[in-house]
């Protein structure tokens, strides 16, 4: 089905960060730096997606000793087929970007426990 | 960080509603990570005021509570002056009408219309609406008296203007707040497409007449021959744009209904484009108008961007700030007339409009060709935007007519109506 939805340049830039590895689950900070987006912008776009589906977040299991817990986040299974489709429809006739993603997609996540992040 | 502060930080978090105080937690974590010093603090103070703001503005209270602050502002802004001052009498009138009609209104429209729609388009236009009537509000107030309080029949005059141009602004609350009601039967993409045209409109309008329609005060800014291009540009907009938006909201309406009421809902989108149109361009090119010619004698940049080159005495900046106050009447004339010219414009070319969409699909013709091989059905409310509440299951079912994403997102439903308003709800495509 031809997609109808429309994104943001930023929420593409966020899109892709997450679609490079999307069995990871990424830190908000780390996806600041990669995507160049200030917090201001990052976060209200995560939380969009999270509220859409796209997105799924959860919480640090183990932190780091004398830290908080962190925020996580990756993307779930419509989120990244709606994340492959508008990236690679920004980029044109380029290369998908995460063809890798793709084949993950469709076999099926393996699961990554965030214990970690 | 001292504990008053955390602890103040904490019953600020207590105000958040339940689902937004993880973010702002993760954000709070994720401030750890950042360089301590003026980028943590800059990482802070971005992300947590966007989502306290996105979270209060979720809110009735929120809402109420945002307006209350800039009617604050406002009253803070406009109040001062002698009571004694026939401007200061106007502008303590204008207020009070201003803020009862920003209040009261929705409360009224809502019982024939409905509440807010959920588009992102339809949240702008009312916040964008109201910050426009506020700081109209406050612009007018400040402009420079242009000679002695009116007297006998100038007064009775000046009351009349005045009255006439409060009834005028609460056209345009009302037309604002019933565009982008619930059960508004407006299409998302007609709004989109005036509200387009309009922004385009009142910015090009703007350039043209940024100190009214005073000769004196506005000559300098376009020199050179009688007919200067964004002079030709400015009129081609007026005349051309709402005919133009008019059309394309009219061709992208598809339904639902039988061909007589699709046709009859089109000449609707077309008067209605073409009203947005030319309403949303007055609006701004009023405000940023009587916005410049209050700021003029106080701020020396925008006498420098006014009158690049020229070094005015305070005397010759003076005379030319009372002839654009003087001039800043035909602001309230632009207000009045722009909506006239616009619906005029629109109803006219509703006729072009249904010619050339040919028979509406469903309606007995054959049907119109698609692009893609899954039509989305017409969403129930003439088109309205099919994303409320979507999504929340995680499928991209929900996604068909959820529009642009991000912060710069209205301004992407807007640059769609320019552009021809390209993914917006099921029904107006």
């Amino acid at each position: 089905m031809r997609s109808r939805t429309r994104f943001s340049a930023q929420t593409l830039s966020v899109l892709a960060a997450l679609c490079e590895e999307p069995s990871q689950w990424r830190h908000g900070y780390a996806l600041a730096e990669q995507t160049g987006l200030k917090s201001g912008t990052l976060y209200p776009i995560l939380i969009r997606l999270a509220e859409r589906g796209l997105v799924e977040a959860c919480w640090q299991e183990e932190p780091a000793p004398g830290r908080p817990r962190r925020h996580l986040y990756r993307l779930t299974v419509p989120g990244l087929a709606t994340a492959m489709e508008v990236t690679a429809s920004a980029a044109g006739s380029a290369p998908r970007p995460g063809a890798r993603a793709a084949r993950s997609a469709r076999a099926g996540r393996p699961a990554v426990d965030p214990v970690t992040g | 960080m001292s504990r008053a502060a955390a602890a103040a930080a904490g019953v600020a978090l207590r105000l958040l509603p339940a689902e937004r105080r993880d973010w702002v937690r993760a954000i709070w974590a994720e401030s750890y990570e950042v360089p301590s010093g003026r980028r943590r603090l800059a990482w802070l103070a971005g992300g947590l005021p966007a989502i306290a703001t996105g979270a209060l503005m979720a809110s009735r209270i929120g809402r109420w509570l945002v307006f209350a602050v800039a009617a604050g502002c406002t009253a803070r802004v406009t109040w001062p002056g002698s009571p004694d001052r026939f401007a200061t009498v106007i502008a303590r009138m204008d207020l009070i009408t201003v803020v009862l009609l920003l209040a009261g209104l929705p409360w009224l429209m809502s019982r024939f219309l409905g509440s807010a729609s959920d588009s992102r388009l339809g949240r702008f236009l009312r916040v964008g609406g109201y910050g426009a009537v506020l700081t109209y509000t406050v612009a007018k107030a400040r402009l420079v008296p242009a000679g002695p309080d009116p007297t006998g029949p100038a007064l009775q005059f000046a009351w009349f203007a005045e009255i006439l141009l409060l009834v005028v602004v609460a056209g345009y609350v009302a037309a604002i707040l019933a565009v982008t009601a619930r059960r508004s039967r407006v299409a998302p993409a007609t709004l989109a497409i005036g509200t387009g045209a309009g922004v385009v409109l009142g910015v090009v309008m703007y350039a043209v007449a940024p100190l009214g329609l005073s000769k004196v005060a506005t000559d300098p800014w376009l020199p050179g021959s009688e007919i200067d291009p964004v002079v030709a540009l400015a009129w081609i907009l007026l005349l051309g744009g709402p005919m133009a938006a008019a059309v394309l909201a009219g061709r992208r309406y598809l339904g639902p209904g039988d061909p007589h009421e699709i046709d009859k809902a089109r000449i609707w989108q077309c008067a209605v484009a073409g009203i947005l149109a030319t309403g949303v361009g007055a609006l701004i090119v009023a405000i940023l108008g009587t916005g410049t010619i209050a700021l003029m004698p106080r701020a020396a940049w925008l006498r420098h961007w006014l009158y690049p080159g020229q070094h005015l005495l305070a005397g010759a900046v003076h005379s030319r700030e009372l002839a654009a106050s003087n001039g800043s009447g035909a602001y309230g004339l632009i207000l009045i007339a722009f909506p006239v010219i616009g619906l005029l414009l629109g109803v006219f070319s509703s006729a072009a409009a249904i010619e050339s969409s040919g028979p509406p699909a469903g309606g007995g013709g054959p049907p119109r060709p698609e692009p893609g091989p899954e039509p989305v059905p017409d969403s129930p409310g003439s088109g309205r935007l099919a994303d409320a509440g979507a999504g929340k299951g995680g499928s991209t079912a929900g996604l068909p007519g959820w529009g642009e994403e991000g912060p710069d997102g209205v301004q992407g439903e807007v640059m769609a109506g320019l552009t021809g308003g390209a993914g917006l709800g099921a029904g107006a495509r």
